[in-house]
C-alpha cells in the first residue's frame, strides 16, 4: 500500500532495443522524481517527455481498460498504468521494466503481437447466431449474464499470453486469452455453434496443451481466471454431443421470459 | 523515398464504435472494399472505456410505485404500461442540450436507439439482464426514465469488441497503428487521406471514394480529463487544416467525478445506483442547485455546483479540490455486482474500497461536444448553408451532428456513436454503389508531409513539446474550463497563440523511423494548438451561457442572439473565422424553456 511520504528519486532501469541499430538489448537507468500517486506509466511519460523521447512503449486510456501498457515490471507481466511506483521500487530505489517475454521486440517495451491476434482470429470471437432472430432481446437469465462476466472483462492485453510457458515454446497453441474468448463464446445461449468451436479446440494446439501451470492466472491485471474457463472447455469437449444437445433445447426457449424461481 | 499509394474503396479513420459501425455497416451492405486506419489497436479505442450504458427506450424496467425518484426499479410485467416514450427521450435530449441540439437530429437518435441497442444484443453483445432476461436498464443523469442500457459498468468494453469482432466477420481490412496525419481535400472533395505506417515510419497515401472521421474527441487539451492519450483530436484538426468547418467546439463537457486527482472516470452510473456527492461538511450539496434531480442532475449542472462548493471552501483533500462519491449506503451486493470495474479502479489508483469508504473525485474535462458538422447520414457540411464536402463522412464524438447540444446526456454517447455511425456506414455504401469516382489528387500530399517531419526532426530548438502541451493544458483548464470570462478567454487566446509561435522551435528527440510515438506525439501537440484556439475563440464571442459554455459575465442563457450553432473555418490568416448556423427546432413540440432541475 503506497503511504505517500514518499517524494524521493528513483531509479527506471529499462530494457532498450531497437534493432534498426542495436545488436542485442541493453538496459539504460533513468532518474525520476518519484510524486504522490505517481504511476508506472507516468514515471514512463516523464522519462519520454522530458529525458529521452526515444523510450518507446504503448499506452493510451490510463486507468486498466484498453490494454496497450501492459510490460514487464520487475520480472512481472502487468499493465504499466494501473501500477504504482512506490509498490515497485526496491529497497535501493530502484524498479526495472522490460517488453513482454516471448514475443519479438519490436522496440524497447514495444512486442509484435502478430501470434496473438491470429489466434484470437482462429477462435472466431464473434457470436454465431440462430437463423430465428427476434424483434426485440434474446432472453438470457442472470445466471448465464454472469458465467460470461469474467471472460467479457478481458481487455486482450496479452500478460496472460506472454507469461504462459506453453506459449513460450509452442506459438501454435491457442494461449490463455483467446481460449477464454471461445469459453465467451461456447458458453452463450445464444451461440449455435458450441459443437464445432469445441471441436476446433479438441486439437493437439487447443485445450489440452495447457499445462495448468496457472501463470495466466498471475498475470491476469483484471484478475480474472483463464485456466478455469479452460478447464471448463476440456470437460465440455468430452461431452460435446450431449452440450450440443442441451443447447438446442435452451435455443429453443431463447425468446421467451426466463420463469421465475 | 517511394510514394506507391493504397487504394480502398472506403476508407475509414478511427476504429472506436463509430468508425467501425460505418466501416462494417458499409461492408454488410455491398462495399467489398473497406478499411480501417487506427492509431492504436482497434481494441484500444477510447470507446472501450465508456461505463455506464447506451440510452434507448425500452421500458423493461419502471420505478417501484411509491418510492420516489432514488428508489429501486424492477421488470414491467408483460402488458402493463410503459414509462418511457420516444418524446420523452427526446425532451430529455433537448432540455439536456439547452436547446442547442437539432431537434430533427435528436429524433432520429432517439428513434433508432432501440433497434442499435437490439442489434448489439443479437451480435453477441452481453448485457446485464432483468429477472425475466430482457436487457437491463438504470437511472442516468438527465434522463426522466430509466433508460440506460448497461454491461455491469463495462458497457463500452463489450460494445467495442463486439463491434470490433463483427467487423472482422464482414472482412473489413484494419491497418493498426497507422498514424492519419492528413486529409486530402482537393476542390470540396474528399480523395484520401496521408497516414505514417508507425512500425515502419514510411509515410503513404491512402486514396479512397470516400474518407470517414471517427476519431473521437479532444479532451487531452485539459490537464484533469477522463480522456485517453490518444483523444487528441486528431480528426478535427485535420479536418479543419483541409478547409472543413467545426462546429461548436466551445462546448466541451466537464464530468462531475473523476478520480480526484487521476481524471478517469467513476462512471455516472455510480450515482444511477444511488451514490451520493457530499462536500467537507458531509452536505449532499447538489440538495441547493438541483433539489429535484439532485446528484442526477445533467453533468454540466453537477460540475458547476462541484466548481462552486470548490471555490467556496468546501473541498476536500488536502488542496480542497475535491469532493466525496458516497456509494456505502448501496452495500456490498449492488457494488460487486454493478459497479465491480469502478470499485477496482479506486482501490488501485486510490487506495480506496469504495464498500467502505466515500471517494474522492473533481469535476474532469470528458466530452467534446462540438465537432465537424454533419448531416444526420454522416455527410460532413462545408459551411453554415449546409452545402456538403463530396465524399467526406464522421461520426461520433469527432462530428457534430448535433445531438447534443451544449451539454451530452450520459448514455447518449455511445448511443450516438452507434446510431450515426451506423447511419454513415450504410449512407457511405449507397455513395459508393451509387457510382462515386476515385478522384484524382493533383497535389503531392505525401511529399508535403514528408517535408513536415524532416522539418520536425531538422528544427532541433530549446523547447520541448511536454511544457508547450503542459502550459495549453493548464490554461484551457485554468481559464477556458468550467466557468468562463471575457478577460480570461482573451487572456487563454493571446496564450495560445504565443504556444504556437513557441511551437515552431520545439526539439523531437527520437528521429528514427522505426515505431517513433515521439513523432506522433509531437504532431498530437500541433493539432491541440491548433482547435483549441477554435474552443476558446467561440467560447469568447459566445455572450451567454448555455449549457457546458457557462460565463460568469454573461451568466444567462440569450435564446434571441445565440440559439444558433457556431462555424469555424480556418481564415487565410491561419485563425479561426466564425459565421454561425441556425439550430433546428420543432417550435410547437419542443420550444426553449428554462432550464431546471
Amino acid at each position: 500500500m503506497s503511504n505517500d511520504n514518499s517524494q524521493r528519486t528513483v531509479t527506471v532501469s529499462i530494457q532498450r532495443f531497437d534493432p534498426d541499430v542495436d545488436k542485442k538489448p541493453h538496459m539504460q537507468d533513468y532518474q525520476v522524481e518519484m510524486t504522490k500517486g505517481m504511476t508506472i506509466l507516468d514515471a514512463l511519460h516523464e522519462i519520454k517527455t522530458h529525458q529521452d523521447g526515444s523510450v518507446t512503449y504503448r499506452r493510451s486510456c490510463r486507468h486498466g481498460i484498453c490494454g496497450s501498457c501492459a510490460m514487464l515490471i520487475n520480472g512481472r507481466n502487468t499493465l504499466a498504468c494501473k501500477t504504482p511506483l512506490i509498490d515497485e521500487v526496491n529497497h535501493k530505489n530502484r524498479v526495472t521494466l522490460g517488453p513482454l517475454p516471448y514475443l519479438p521486440i519490436i522496440k524497447d517495451m514495444v512486442v509484435d503481437r502478430t501470434t496473438f491476434w491470429q489466434q484470437y482470429l482462429r477462435v472466431k470471437p464473434w457470436l454465431i447466431p440462430p437463423d430465428d432472430i427476434p424483434e426485440k432481446e434474446f432472453r438470457m437469465s442472470k445466471e448465464e449474464v454472469k458465467a460470461l462476466h469474467d471472460a467479457e472483462s478481458c481487455i486482450m492485453c496479452g500478460a496472460c499470453y506472454s507469461s504462459c510457458t506453453v506459449i513460450g515454446l509452442n506459438k501454435h497453441y491457442v494461449g490463455p486469452h483467446a481460449l477464454l474468448k471461445a469459453f465467451m463464446r461456447v458458453m452463450d445461449p445464444r451461440d449455435e455453434a458450441p459443437g464445432q468451436r469445441l471441436a476446433d479446440l479438441d486439437g493437439a494446439d487447443g485445450v489440452y496443451r495447457c499445462h495448468t501451470v496457472f501463470n495466466c492466472i498471475d498475470a491476469c491485471p483484471k484478475g480474472l481466471n483463464p485456466t478455469q474457463a479452460i478447464e471448463t472447455l476440456r470437460k465440455l469437449a468430452q461431452k460435446r454431443k450431449k452440450f450440443e444437445t442441451t443447447r438446442r433445447k435452451r435455443q429453443q426457449h431463447l425468446q421467451e421470459s426466463i420463469p421465475a424461481k | 523515398m517511394t510514394n506507391d499509394v493504397i487504394i480502398h474503396d472506403v476508407v475509414v479513420v478511427g476504429a472506436g464504435l463509430a468508425g467501425t459501425w460505418a466501416a462494417m455497416t458499409a461492408a454488410e451492405n455491398g462495399v467489398k472494399d473497406v478499411a480501417i486506419l487506427s492509431k492504436i489497436h482497434p481494441l484500444r479505442s477510447h470507446s472501450g472505456a465508456a461505463q455506464g450504458g447506451i440510452a434507448a427506450v425500452l421500458n423493461n424496467v419502471r420505478p417501484v410505485a411509491g418510492t420516489g425518484p432514488r428508489g429501486p426499479l424492477e421488470q414491467i410485467p408483460p402488458g402493463e404500461d410503459p414509462v418511457d416514450s420516444f418524446d420523452l427521450h427526446m425532451f430529455d435530449t433537448i432540455k439536456g442540450s439547452d436547446w442547442l441540439g437539432d431537434q430533427d437530429a435528436i429524433e432520429i437518435l432517439v428513434k433508432d436507439a432501440p433497434d442499435v441497442v437490439f442489434q448489439y444484443e443479437h451480435m453477441g453483445c452481453v448485457f446485464s439482464r432483468t429477472p425475466d432476461g430482457r436487457i437491463a436498464q438504470r437511472r442516468f443523469g438527465g434522463h426522466s426514465a430509466p433508460r440506460a442500457n448497461f454491461s455491469a459498468d463495462r458497457t463500452g468494453l463489450v460494445l467495442l469488441h463486439t463491434i470490433h469482432e463483427q467487423a472482422l466477420f464482414h472482412n473489413v481490412k484494419f491497418y493498426s497503428e497507422w498514424y492519419v496525419m492528413d486529409l486530402i481535400i482537393e476542390d470540396n472533395i474528399a480523395r484520401g487521406v496521408v497516414a505514417i505506417n508507425v512500425l515502419t515510419g514510411k509515410i503513404q497515401m491512402i486514396r479512397a471514394k470516400a474518407v470517414m472521421f471517427g476519431t473521437g474527441g479532444y479532451g487531452q487539451a485539459y490537464k484533469v480529463t477522463s480522456n485517453a492519450y490518444a483523444n487528441t483530436g486528431d480528426g478535427v484538426a485535420m479536418a479543419y487544416d483541409a478547409g472543413a468547418p467545426l462546429m461548436d467546439m466551445e462546448f466541451v463537457q466537464f464530468h462531475p467525478t473523476g478520480l480526484y486527482r487521476h481524471g478517469f472516470l467513476m462512471t455516472e452510473a455510480c450515482r444511477g445506483e444511488g451514490g451520493y456527492l457530499i462536500n467537507k461538511d458531509g452536505d449532499r450539496f447538489m440538495s441547493k442547485y438541483a433539489p429535484d434531480k439532485m446528484e442526477l442532475a445533467p453533468r454540466d449542472l453537477v460540475s458547476r455546483s462541484e466548481q462552486t462548493e470548490i471555490n467556496e471552501g468546501r473541498g476536500v483533500m488536502e488542496d480542497g479540490q475535491g469532493l466525496f462519491l458516497d456509494m456505502r449506503h448501496l452495500g456490498r451486493e449492488k457494488i460487486m455486482e454493478r459497479l465491480p470495474e469502478v470499485r477496482d479502479l479506486a482501490i488501485a489508483f486510490a487506495h480506496i474500497d469504495a464498500i467502505d469508504e466515500p471517494v474522492p473525485i473533481q469535476p474532469t474535462a470528458h466530452y467534446s461536444m462540438g465537432g465537424i458538422p454533419t448531416t444526420a447520414d454522416g455527410e460532413v457540411l462545408a459551411n453554415a448553408k449546409g452545402d456538403l464536402v463530396t465524399g467526406f463522412f464522421a461520426a461520433g464524438e469527432v462530428a457534430c451532428v448535433s445531438v447534443h447540444g451544449a451539454n451530452r446526456l450520459g448514455t447518449n454517447s455511445l448511443l450516438e456513436a452507434s446510431v450515426f455511425g451506423r447511419r454513415a456506414g450504410h449512407a457511405i455504401a449507397d455513395f459508393v454503389k451509387g457510382g462515386a469516382r476515385l478522384y484524382p489528387v493533383t497535389s503531392d500530399p505525401v511529399k508535403r508531409n514528408h517535408q513536415q517531419v524532416q522539418q520536425l526532426f531538422d528544427n532541433d530548438g530549446p523547447e520541448l513539446v511536454e511544457d508547450i502541451v503542459q502550459d495549453l493544458k493548464t490554461t484551457m483548464t485554468n481559464k477556458a474550463g468550467i466557468y468562463r470570462n471575457e478577460e480570461d478567454l482573451k487572456s487563454a487566446l493571446d496564450t495560445i497563440h504565443k504556444l504556437q509561435q513557441r511551437f515552431k522551435n520545439i526539439r523531437v528527440m527520437d528521429k528514427s523511423s522505426r515505431f517513433n510515438t515521439n513523432l506522433s506525439m509531437t504532431l498530437e501537440a500541433k493539432h491541440l494548438l491548433s482547435f483549441s484556439e477554435v474552443i476558446v475563440q467561440g467560447a469568447l464571442n459566445r455572450t451567454e451561457s448555455r449549457g457546458a459554455h457557462s460565463r460568469t459575465d454573461h451568466p444567462k442563457r440569450d435564446d434571441e442572439s445565440w440559439l444558433k450553432h457556431t462555424i469555424a473555418h480556418k481564415g487565410e490568416d491561419g485563425r479561426p473565422q466564425l459565421s454561425y448556423k441556425d439550430v433546428t427546432l420543432y417550435w410547437d413540440r419542443f420550444p426553449p424553456q428554462e432550464r431546471k432541475y
